[in-house]
């Protein structure tokens, strides 16, 4: 009867803890909130202004929109740890949008990763929802597969019909392969604990798009809108647009 | 003694499953009595498994009524005059009937002829070009397309959201009246799934139903013996490869097939191969309908192929055809067609 009663109480109490962990009170949780701000011409973004891009050419933008998703975060000693996969749609034009709700495991960290763009098996499987649905109009219709950047505008200088320039960059699979993953240095640690409100203020430079890598110039190559070099060019480009400008902990 | 342990592995056994309980009700809850009904998709004998995942659309019948009412529902374009059922016309096998290029929003022309729908479970890549990778996003294509439907998502969801009838069959089928992407184009892909074409003659000959004539019978031994069933693999009468048969690239249309999607020179002129299922009734022919009648495509393997750097090698010396054979080949193709599906009412307009 002991024997029974302490294998009663045993898988009682493991019957308890299993259903304690499915509540996942183990993993110390922390909110991360992350802001996004704009840049061209070494000045803040502002759609319809004159300006000109590296190279002197000038032009305006109308709409400056992309994805990111798959944040991870850098420990002090190297360690990445992967957070809940999420996406992402910041646009120029929607000022909530440049704000962004994250849960971190709590610790110190110095570096943060993003993806630009959207992994290739959300390219496949069919429709999806939220950020990510096609209604969002970062889609293409004939050839599946999402628009991970959109920079448009004018510019005197662009040869494509109504001086246009029309830079849709995206494109999931080998050779055109545009997804680009970064990882940005944060000028001082992150310290994440429960309670906190940590911060970090991230700046999107759209000169970047032009000269970040190799050189992109409206006057020879005023639109890319479809998966292809240019567009893998303009993403490489691009992937050097982030910087992390302020860590408020 | 006998029985305390008794007593003690009874009340184990409760604590065990009173923990089991509380652990399961945080995950499932129970079913609710407007639940949608589910339909199990049928495999023909001796067909393989779908492609089609149905584990992230379970097929109900709610789901594919509401499909049936969005298939045939006008407001899905810009002037409400180009429903899906414009371009694909049940008694075509949901082709377009006698027309060699689809044509949309005002007056424009596309620049392919509407393929049939029939076995799209079936199916891993859409379009002629085979551009579209997932059935679900396939009709966004054609939706928002300027010179097919000409709409945008947004207004056709403003639209159906606007008519209670709607609000209705959304709730009913997903559980919630919002009028979304997700929801539409799971409920299009539910009623398209039904779109089994399996009982035709030859269907009815394979399971032992029926018997081919002579002249059925020598067209079926002459489409082995040509080698037709190279790219027109049974079951499904494709092997849904991209292939150049020897056509000719039309100014007018500038149709570079697959190489439009891969940009690989290698794929210049390549179209999907289309299934011969309800060939007879689905003409005009070929991916830009220019080849009016069924003995014109076999005199163009006979006589009229092109030879281009991308000519498949299958086709790329003629399939030589008599008339005799010709007209065996036809006999046997007659038998492809497949009165139950393009007549069943439950894919009528509703």
């Amino acid at each position: 009867m002991k024997i029974t009663l302490s294998v009663l109480v045993f898988f009682g109490l493991v019957g308890l803890m299993g259903c304690q962990q499915e509540e996942g009170l183990a993993i110390q949780e922390a909110p991360l909130s992350l802001s996004f701000s704009h840049k061209a011409n070494n000045d803040v973004l502002q759609l319809g202004k004159p300006i000109v891009n590296p190279f002197g050419e000038p032009y305006t933008i109308s709409n400056f929109t992309y994805y990111i998703s798959h944040f991870s975060l850098v420990t002090e000693n190297n360690t990445r740890v992967d957070l809940p996969v999420s996406y992402h749609l910041i646009g120029e034009k929607q000022a909530s949008s440049k704000k962004i709700a994250l849960m971190a495991p709590a610790g110190n960290y110095k570096a943060i990763r993003l993806m630009i763009g959207i992994d290739s098996s959300r390219n496949v499987s069919g429709v999806q929802t939220g950020a990510l649905d096609p209604a969002n109009g970062m889609f293409w219709t004939w050839n599946t597969g999402y628009i991970f950047a959109k920079l448009e505008g004018k510019s005197s200088v662009s040869p494509a019909p109504l001086q246009n320039v029309t830079y849709h960059i995206g494109g999931f699979a080998t050779p055109d392969n545009a997804i680009r993953m970064v990882e940005l240095p944060l000028p001082e640690v992150l310290r994440l604990r429960a309670g906190g409100q940590p911060s970090i203020a991230l700046e999107a430079n759209i000169d970047a798009w032009f000269n970040g890598k190799k050189p992109v110039r409206i006057a020879q190559e005023a639109f890319s809108m479809n998966p292809g070099p240019l567009a893998v060019k303009i993403s490489e480009n691009y992937a050097t647009m982030f910087s992390v400008i302020k860590v408020n902990n | 003694m006998r029985n305390k342990q008794t007593i003690g592995c009874f009340l184990l056994i409760v604590l065990l499953l009173g923990v089991a309980v509380s652990c399961q009700k945080q995950e499932t809850a129970g079913a609710a009595p407007n639940d949608p009904v589910p339909v199990t998709f049928m495999v023909p004998a001796g067909w393989p498994a779908p492609v089609y995942n149905f584990s992230n659309n379970p097929l109900t019948e709610q789901g594919i009524e509401l499909g049936r009412k969005l298939f045939y529902d006008g407001r899905l374009s810009k002037d409400g005059n180009f429903p899906c059922a414009s371009c694909h016309q049940q008694v075509a096998a949901f082709a377009t009937f006698d027309h060699d290029l689809s044509h949309g929003f005002n007056n424009q022309f596309t620049t392919r002829n509407a393929p049939a729908l029939q076995n799209l479970a079936w199916q891993s890549t859409f379009h002629h070009d085979g551009g579209i990778n997932h059935l679900d996003v396939q009709p966004i294509a054609p939706i928002t397309a300027s010179n097919e439907m000409a709409e945008t998502l947004p207004n056709v969801f403003a639209k159906l959201s606007g008519d209670a009838a709607y609000k209705k069959m959304f709730q009913e089928a997903f559980g919630s009246d919002r009028i979304d992407t997700e929801a539409t184009m799971k409920a299009l892909s539910q009623f398209m799934l039904m779109m089994v074409s399996s009982n035709s003659k030859y269907d009815q000959v394979k399971r032992g139903e029926a018997t081919f004539t002579l002249p059925e019978s020598l067209g079926y031994e002459i489409f082995k013996e040509k080698k037709c069933n190279s790219c027109h693999v049974e079951p499904f009468f494709t092997d849904q490869s991209f292939r150049n048969t020897g056509l000719s690239l039309l100014p007018v249309l500038e149709d570079i097939g697959r190489m439009r999607i891969t940009r690989n020179v290698a794929d210049s002129l390549k179209f999907k191969v289309p299934s011969l299922r309800n060939v007879m009734v689905s003409f005009p022919y070929m991916h830009d309908g220019r080849i009016r009648d069924i003995f014109g495509v076999l005199e163009h393997y006979n006589t009229g192929v092109v030879k281009s750097p991308t000519t498949d090698p299958l086709v790329r010396n003629g399939i030589p055809l008599s008339n005799f054979e010709k007209g065996q080949l036809v006999a046997f193709l007659n038998t492809l067609t497949d009165q139950v599906f393009i007549s069943n009412q439950k894919l009528a307009q509703p």
